[in-house]
Formats: structure tokens, sequence, C-alpha cells
């Protein structure tokens, strides 16, 4: 029996700076989704979300109490394998009768009732995968072949994802995770940083000489009509601008404090789906800048909560996990926020904990047992 | 580890730079709020109006005297389809095309084809008008054919594996508003008029009273309130008041019919391809009341369909479209009201107004004569005008009455010398001409500037004046002052309107007769009726007086100034029943297509007779004069029946007591109103009697006392014979009080 080390607790500060979200998150819910869910039952979105939350309230508590030595055993081959294997399997379930498809793409396969999202999935699978395989032996991946085998594998899951339930952002996200991932495991500085920015700064060229060249967008594919809806939203009301324009509408009037929590007009049907991707406008137009201010400093409290137990962690395959949560929830918040203020394309990203979505909240907090059981062994 | 040291250094790192981003994205979002902020919050506030459903209002209708309906809003419904909903049926659009099939199956006039076309090229659209104006059956027709159709794909998706997509029953759905419908067609066109797409009057009552038909929209929208929960509110439409005018659907009908049935029996008679006259118009009044019952003119317009030319022949909308310029005002034309927007010179008919206004100034007497050798001069040396009588060698010694009979220039001419230039102007204004008279119609034409004043009045002025030449005036004026004439000198003014109700029938305004000024005695009205009847019975009209009846009248022929010789203004104006007259009628004929003048006359007396023979029994007057054979053959092919007792016909004397009872139904039978109810005083008893059921009441308490009291009630209907309220001592008394 190996001697037992860190204090066994979990980190209390994270559990309730994720709860706030939460009860935010629950709270804008109901708030902008009362007057869209119509007549019969104006909790319909609330309660949906809060069932899906107390699973992942179950999940956490599980991850939160699983023996580290079965996460670890997760982590290394070949249960590592099983894992994403089992993760992508689901992402090729959406090809057979289990796919079902809502708003003209089909992203979620139906088990016995239960709705999931396969690319919730690949996520958390992609984070415990790379976690094992740059932990298990630290210097493979300093070599390029070590670091292209597993930059390969999540480029894999980010391409079914993309491929199969063309979720981009989904799989800009994944990919995201893996580049961190494998930047903060290898000795490099100097050529990631060149190569990934030198790709970022390749994509916002191309995107420029797109803007540049087109005026008829009508025979584009729609990601690229919504490169030209995001630099003129007015002009396409009748593609998505109008959602775009109407998330900053609901931003730009809702001034240094808001209009008061409930208050929000722009949610009485104007903004489409406002409880999903658009929540952040509403949050904006109701509490203000004080408001976004405060939803993003938990955030900021829950990645420094991440950070802190991953340094604090006796060992490179927990903090690993750690820190890719940590930039798997950074990423998501920031593109989100990127997409309602307009300041990129629009893309459908949702906002960790507080956006609708049964799949990302139970996925998200069991991320957040892992993180939490990796508190358990860590010195703070 | 070297290992863990990296992975912390490398993730402090990448937080610093999540931080980083964090910060930008709060500078952001303030920058959006800083620079757009208001102009943002403007535009949130602005976009809620369109959250609020608008519930139209009903425009009030519009009905005769009787009830009977000549205009009204009729709830319709617009088709909508949202291709939206289509394409995103949870079942990947499937269901779009039983939508289509059932949307042509139930709709007339949808393409099936062009709505495949339309779903497959706007996927997301949300809004589009299949169909406008689709009645509440067809809603309910389509909505009852998508329940059956449905249910049935439901059972046999149960026993097949291949599960058929249902019909969309949220894709297309019904936006209500209202139609305005005519359902009398062309009927009263001229008096209603119609209403553009956007529910404003144009023409006659719809323009006139748009205030009183309008009413406001309702509202559906929701707010917030303080607590935070969402109400929605209903602010219901208030509809239109609607109108009771004094129009006789009847009434208004038969002058149509003749009015249509006599300009397509002459067009293009003389001149080719022009209708039978360039206007007939037709006014008929109660004298009692200015309440106008029938205003009709031709040509006519269809009140659904204002721009529908297709009841003239193609010449005649040639014509029309020539002389007015382009199809535009062809059709103005058609929606004018000759009968008040048109003025023209009215002729011989105002001989009775200048005979009367001699008579009630004492300028002339009854029984005064003139010699009329054919022509008159007057003026002297280079200013003497001659102006000759219609009777070429002279009408000879006439009185007054003569003169009005053969309608004789010269004599008219010596009246005016007589009256005076001051004097006949004055009446001439008294008899309102020049003036308009606020009939309730909108377009009434202003005459001020087509009337002679002091100041431009000569001589020869004065002189064609007396006989209707050189001054203008509208049918409206002229009929108006007419009744004056035969009522005993009471100008009222015309109006078409006697009641506003709201939309639950409450009475919002009564709109009584409204006595203007008296314009002459009761003498010289009674003098003018019995020339007038001296017209008809041997005078110039004596073609306009219907079988059986005795009616007064004056024919009218005016040249058309600056038309040249061949155009004339013909008309007839006449009252009825000649010894206690109840309607005025005028008839007239701008321009009619025959060869001369004496031929358009005769067709003035005519029209005026055949809608006075359909007019009269209707208005239950009784036949008073005897039928010759051919008059009882003509009323028996139109089907008339002959309402004249037969002793009234042997023995002159009798004849009286007849009219006494057509004088009793005065209020009663004639236009269908509720009698007016006022209490007689039996003069023998001194009590109180009933008028209608002859009971003597109670003075205190109104009770019937005495129903038996050997009165007398007429058994050929509700009339009562009001005589025998009084004791045959006092026989001699007016017998209504």
């Amino acid at each position: 029996m190996e001697k037992r080390r860190g204090n066994n607790k979990i980190d209390v500060a994270l559990l309730v700076v994720m709860t706030g979200l939460i009860v935010i998150g629950l709270l804008m819910i109901y708030s902008s989704s009362a007057y869209n869910a119509g007549g019969d039952d104006p909790q319909k979105f609330f309660k949906a979300q809060l069932r899906a939350e107390v699973l992942g309230a179950v999940a956490m508590l599980v991850v939160t109490f699983i023996p580290y030595k079965l996460l670890r055993k997760l982590g290394s081959a070949p249960y590592r394998y099983f894992v994403l294997g089992f993760a992508l399997l689901t992402v090729l379930a959406l090809l057979t009768g289990l796919g079902h498809t809502a708003k003209g793409a089909t992203r979620w396969i139906q088990i016995a009732g239960m709705r999931v999202q396969p690319a919730e999935i690949v996520k958390i699978a992609v984070i415990v995968y790379l976690a094992g395989y740059i932990s298990e032996a630290p210097d493979r991946i300093n070599h390029i072949r070590g670091y292209l085998a597993g930059f390969g594998v999540a480029a894999l899951a980010a391409g079914m994802v993309y491929g199969i339930s063309s979720n981009l952002s989904s799989a800009i996200i994944i990919g995201g995770i893996a580049v961190l991932m494998l930047f903060v495991g290898t000795k490099d500085w100097f050529w990631q940083i060149l190569i990934y920015l030198g790709l970022l700064a390749g994509v916002i060229f191309v995107v420029f000489i797109i803007i540049k060249n087109t005026d008829d967008i009508s025979h584009l594919d729609f990601r690229f009509k919504r490169i030209m809806i995001w630099r003129h939203p007015e002009a396409f009301l009748l593609d998505n601008g109008y959602q775009t324009l109407q998330a900053l509408y609901a931003i730009g009037s809702g001034g240094f404090t808001g209009k008061g929590i409930g208050a929000s007009v722009q949610k009485l049907g104007t903004i489409p789906e406002v409880h999903n991707d658009m929540i952040f406008s509403v949050i904006c137009e109701e509490m203000g800048l004080v408001g976004a201010a405060v939803i993003l400093i938990l955030f900021l409290l829950l990645i420094y909560r991440c950070l802190r137990i991953a340094l604090g962690s006796h060992d490179s395959f927990g903090m690993l996990l750690c820190v890719g949560v940590m930039f798997h929830i950074a990423i998501q918040v920031i593109l989100n926020i990127l997409v309602v203020t307009n300041t990129i394309p629009n893309t459908g990203v949702s906002l960790p904990f507080i956006s609708y979505g049964g799949s990302s909240a139970v996925f998200l907090m069991t991320e957040m047992g892992l993180v939490q059981r990796v508190a358990r062994e860590s010195e703070l | 580890m070297a290992l863990q040291g990296m992975i912390a250094k490398k993730a402090a790192v990448v937080a610093a730079f999540i931080l980083l981003a964090f910060v930008f994205l709060v500078i952001r979002i303030a920058g959006i709020m800083r620079d757009n902020g208001e102009q943002y919050k403007k535009q949130v506030l602005a976009q809620q109006e369109y959250d609020s459903v608008t519930i139209p209002y009903q425009r009030g209708a519009i009905t005769d005297r009787n009830g009977t309906l000549l205009a009204y809003s009729e709830r319709v419904y617009n088709v909508i389809l949202d291709n939206y909903l289509l394409n995103n049926d949870g079942d990947d659009g499937r269901s779009t095309e039983p939508t289509l099939t059932a949307l042509g199956r139930c709709f007339s006039d949808v393409s099936v084809e062009d709505l495949r076309g339309f779903v497959r090229d706007n996927p997301d659209a949300r809004y589009h008008i299949i169909k406008k104006n689709v009645s509440f059956d067809e809603m309910e027709a389509y909505k009852a054919y998508v329940e059956e159709t449905n249910a049935a794909i439901t059972e046999a998706n149960k026993e097949s594996e291949l599960k058929s997509p249902k019909i969309n029953d949220k894709a297309v759905w019904f936006e209500d508003q209202f139609r305005r419908m005519y359902p009398g067609g062309s009927l009263a066109c001229d008096v209603i008029g119609f209403t553009t797409g956007d529910g404003q009057g144009q023409y006659g009552l719809e323009e006139y009273y748009n205030d009183q038909l309008t009413g406001t929209n309702g509202r559906e929208y929701g707010y917030l309130l303080a607590e935070n929960a969402l109400e929605r509110t209903v602010i219901p439409a208030k509809n239109g008041n609607t109108l009771v005018t004094t129009i006789d659907s009847y009434i208004q009908g038969v002058c149509e019919e003749k009015l249509k049935a006599y300009n397509e029996e002459h067009a293009g008679e003389f001149r080719e391809g022009e209708m039978g006259s360039d206007n007939t118009g037709v006014i008929i009044m109660d004298i009692h009341s200015g309440e106008i019952l029938a205003m009709a003119s031709y040509p006519y317009f269809d009140l659904n369909n204002p721009k529908d030319l297709s009841m003239y022949s193609e010449d005649e909308v040639n014509y029309l479209i020539e002389r007015e310029g382009d199809e535009e005002k062809a059709s103005q034309y058609l929606w004018k009201n000759f009968c008040i927007s048109q003025s023209y010179e009215p002729g011989s008919v105002c001989k009775t107004f200048t005979v009367a206004a001699a008579l009630d100034a004492g300028a002339i007497h009854d029984g005064d004569s003139y010699d009329c050798r054919g022509y008159l001069t007057f003026g002297e040396g280079d200013h003497a005008t001659t102006i000759r009588c219609h009777q070429r060698y002279g009408d000879g010694m006439i009185d007054v009455k003569t003169a009005v009979e053969k309608s004789c220039n010269v004599a008219l001419m010596l009246i005016g010398q007589r009256l005076g230039k001051e004097r006949f102007l004055e009446y001439q204004k008294n008899f309102n001409f020049g003036l308009r008279t606020n009939v309730d119609l909108a377009g009434e034409m202003r005459t001020s500037s087509l009337v002679f004043n002091s100041s431009n009045m000569g001589i020869t002025e004065l002189m064609t004046s007396t006989f209707g030449q050189g001054f203008n005036v509208t049918m409206i004026q002229t009929i108006s002052a007419y009744c004056s004439l035969v009522n005993g000198g009471y100008y009222y003014q015309p109006h078409v309107v006697k009641q506003i109700l709201d939309d639950s029938g409450a009475v919002v305004e009564n709109i009584e007769p409204l006595v203007m000024r008296q314009v002459v005695s009761g003498s010289v009205s009674d003098l003018m009726k019995d020339y007038c009847i001296g017209v008809v019975e041997e005078g110039t009209g004596t073609r306009a007086r219907p079988a059986g009846y005795k009616i007064g009248g004056k024919t009218g022929t005016a040249e058309r100034s600056g038309q040249g010789k061949r155009d004339y203004t013909v008309s007839f104006m006449g009252f009825a029943p000649a010894d206690d007259p109840q309607i005025a009628i005028y008839v007239v004929i701008d321009r009619p297509n025959a060869a001369t003048q004496e031929f358009g006359t005769r067709y003035a007396c005519l029209l005026c007779r055949d809608i006075l023979t359909d007019v009269l029994p209707y208005l239950h007057i009784f036949m008073t004069e005897p039928l010759s054979d051919d008059e009882k053959k003509e009323l028996e092919e139109r089907g008339k029946r002959i309402t004249v007792s037969e002793n009234s016909i042997e023995d002159d004397e009798e004849s009286v007591s007849v009219n006494e009872v057509t004088e009793t139904e005065e209020g009663t039978g004639e236009t269908e109103e509720t009698p007016v109810v006022e209490l007689n005083i039996n003069p023998n008893t001194g009590v109180t009697v009933d008028p209608i059921n002859g009971e003597e009441l109670d003075p205190e308490t109104g009770v019937p006392v005495d129903p038996d009291s050997g009165i007398f009630q007429d058994a050929g209907g509700n009339s009562i014979e009001i005589e025998v309220l009084h004791d045959d001592s006092s026989g001699d008394d007016d017998p209504r009080l």
C-alpha cells in the first residue's frame, strides 16, 4: 500500500465557485426561457437543466470518490485507448438509428429517452487520454514523432466530431485543449508558439481575403456566410445576422448596472434561442457590465483554483488532468463571449455551467469531479 | 520532477494569457456599451412594438332606413405559410409535401407547384401570404381537412412500417383582418362611396362619416410586472359606429334600375358610342323632413370593385377615357356623385322659384295677366336685347298659372321685371342657390361663384335667370328648395343619415330634421302646388303623371352654355301625391343622347313617371284618378295592384275620403317609422285619447280607462281615422291637431 499523500480534502472554494456559476446559470435560464417556453410550462427549460445538473452532481460525486489508482489506470495504456475509443464510438453512433436530429444537424444520440451529445464525451475523453499519454512517458512528446502521435489522436477525434456531427466549434475546442496540453507537456517554447500563432494569422488572413472579395453570400457555404454576417450583421438579418445583432442590442442596452434581473426585453422572443449560446447577452442586459464582470471573475476564480490544485498535485497525470479541464473551460468561456460580442464569427459555443444544455452540464461537472479527485491528492 | 515543474510553469503562463483574454473581453463589453449603448437601447425599445399584436377594429356598417345592410365589414383571413417551420418540423421537412398538397386542395388558385418552388428557394422565410381574404368557412374547411387527414395518417402509421409524414398544422396559420363588403353591389354607390385598402373612406358617406365609421385598433402585448412576471394584456379594439341612412333600398333600387334601363335603351342613339346621356340623376326626398329616400345617378360603378368598367360597352369606355383623359380619371368620373358634385344650368324648373318669389314678395298676384308675343325686347339702343319664347308666335294673354303651365319665357321675364334684381337675388339666396346645402355627403360642389350677385347681374342676366339660364345649380340644391315650395314654405337641410349607432346597437346620435328658414308663406306654397299640378294636368309635364295618380311638377330644358346648340340638360321636378305632397322627385338628364330637345324633355317626364309608378304604391299612397284602359293594361303588365277604390273613380267627391285615409297614414305606413305618439284630447269628454288605438287614457296614470269608445278602426290596415277622435259637431276642424 502506497503511503497516502495529500490532505484527502476536496477543494471547497472550487465547489463554491462552481455552484455559484450553476445557480446563476439556472436563474438566467429561467429568466430568459420562461417567455419562449410557451404557455404550457414556463419552467420547461429550467426544469430540464436542473435535472441534468442533479445528474451531473451525482457523476461529480462518484468521480470525486473513486480510487485514485483506478483513475490513473484509466490514463494508462491500454485503458486510455478504451476511454477514447468509447467516446469515438458514441460519435459513430450518430450515423446509426440512434442519431437524433434537431435544428438541421445530427448532434445527439438518443438512448432510453435520454439525449447525449457525443462531442461532450469526446472532450473529457481527450483530456484523460492526453493526460495519460503525456505523463506516461514525459520525454516522448519532445520528439516530433511522439508529439504528432499525441496530436494526431486528438486531431482524429476533433475531425470525427466535425465530420460526423458537423460541429466545428466542438472540434476547435478539442483541438485547442490538445494543443495547450501538449504545449505545457513539452520543453519547447519557441517552435510551438511560432507555428500556432502563424496558423492563427493564416486563418485570419484567409478570412480577411474572403471578406474583401465577396458581395454575394448566397452561394457560400454556411460557415463562410457566417464570416460575412460577422462583419455586417445588419445586412444579413434573414440569415444568422439577426441573432448576432439582437445579442449586441441586448449587451449595448444593458449599461453599467443593467436593467435589473428579469427585466430583459430582448429575451422576449427577440433573440432566437436566447437561453443557449446567447445567454451571456441577457446577463449583460439584465446585470450590466457589473454582472458580466462578476461572471468573468467567477470563471477566473474557477480557473485559478484548477491551476492551484494542479500546482499542488504530486503527480503529473493529475496535474495534466486539472490543466486540461482548466483549458477546456477557459477556451469555451473566451470563445462564447467573443461570439456574443461579435468579435469573431458566430459559431455555437455554450457558456460553461450557464448555458442551457444537459450534456454539457453533466460532463463539465464530471470534469469538476476529476479536479476534485486530484485535489484530494494534492497539498494545498 | 522536471515534467511537473515544466507543466506548472507553462500552465501558469497560459493562465496568465487567459487572464489577459478575460480583461480584453471585459473591455470589449464595456466598449459596446459605451459606443453603442444609447443607440442599442433605443433600438431595443423600438423593436418592442413589433412584438405586440394588433387587433383590428371593425369598421361600422351602413344600413338603409329599414336596417338593410348597404355596407359592412366582414372578418376575413390571410393564409400565411411559415417555411422555417415546414423545414424544421423534426421530420427532415417531410411534412412539406402533404402540407402544400392540402393547401392546394382547400384553397382555389393556390398553385402547389409555385409553393414548392418558393419553399425550396426560401427555406427560412417565416411569413408568406399564400392567399388573401379567405372566408371563415374556407378556413374552417381547411382546418377540418387537416384534422381528418392527420387522424387518418396516424391510424395508417400504426399499421405500417413506413411512417407517412403528416400535414404540418403549425406551419400554416391565419391572420385575420376585415374586408369591406357592399351586398348591394352598385346599389346607392354614389351615396355610400367606398374604402381604400387601408380603410379610408372615399366619396359619399364612407368619406363624410369616416371618423364615425372608423374605430380604434386594439392591441395584445406582453410586459413585465415589477415582480418579473410576464403579463399579457389585451386592449380590445373599439369598433366603428353604424350609420342608419334615410335611403330606402327599394326606392333606390327602382331609381337605379330605371336610370340604367333608360341609358341602355338610348345608348348610341344619336351620338354613336356614347351612353344614353352624359349623366342622369334622380333624387327622391321626403318633403317634410329633408330626408333623402333615394339618390342615384348614371353612369354607376360597382362598390365591391370600383375600378371595374366591364358593365359598359367597349365604345362607351373608350369614349369616357378619351373625354376624361385616362382610365383613372374615367373611374373618378364614375365615382363622382352627379347629384351633388356637378352643376348645370337648371332651365325652366327654376320658373317655379321665380314665380314663388314674386308672389311671396307681393310683386305679382295670382291671376295677373301677361301678354306674350313670342319675344321680349328690353334695354335701349345698342344694348337692346331680344329674347324669344319657345312658342314662336307667342302664348297670347296668359295668367300666372298658365305661364307656369306653358313655361312661358316672356311672362317670366315680365314677372322678373316686377320683382327686380335685389329681391330676386334675396330670394335666390333664401332658396339656398349659390350656397352648399351641407348635405352629409362628401364632395358637395361649391356654386357661390356660379350664381350672380348684385354687382354682376345686369338686366340680361336677371331676365335669363328668371327662367333658369345663366347661373348654375346642383341637383341637391334644386330639390331641397323645391321641397320648401310644396311643404308650406319650410326649407329643410337635406340629409342622408338619420341615426348613428355604436357597435352594440345603442344610439349614439339621432339626426333630426332641421328647418333652416321659412322661404315662402303657406299661401304661396299652396298656389305653387296648384300651378305645378296644372303643369302636369294640362301643361308641359303631362307625360310625367303615373297611371292612377295625380301629381304636380315642372319640366325644364336648359341649353348647355359653351357646348353648341345641340346640347341640353333636360329635367322634371315634381311632387306626389298632388293633394297631400309627401315626396319630391327630381330627374335630370344631362346631355341626352337624342336628336332634338323635344325628345329630351319628354324622356325626363317619362323617366319620372316610370319611377313613380313603382314607388308610389310602395309608399302606400293610394290611387285617386280614373284609369284608362291603356293604363290598366300597363299596370297589369307591370304587375301593379290597382289601389284606387271603385267608388272614388265613379264619384269624385268620395275620393276626398280616400285621400283622408292617405293623409292619416303619414308617419305610419309610408316610411315604416315608429309613429310619433301624441296624446289628443277628446273635446267632448276632455279625456286624453291615445291616437294609435283610440283608447281613452287616464290623464294621471296614462292607463286606458274606457277601451270601448266607439272608435272606428280602419279595416284596411293599421291606420286610424283620426277624425273620429273629434265629435261630429267639430267635424270642420283640421283633423290633425
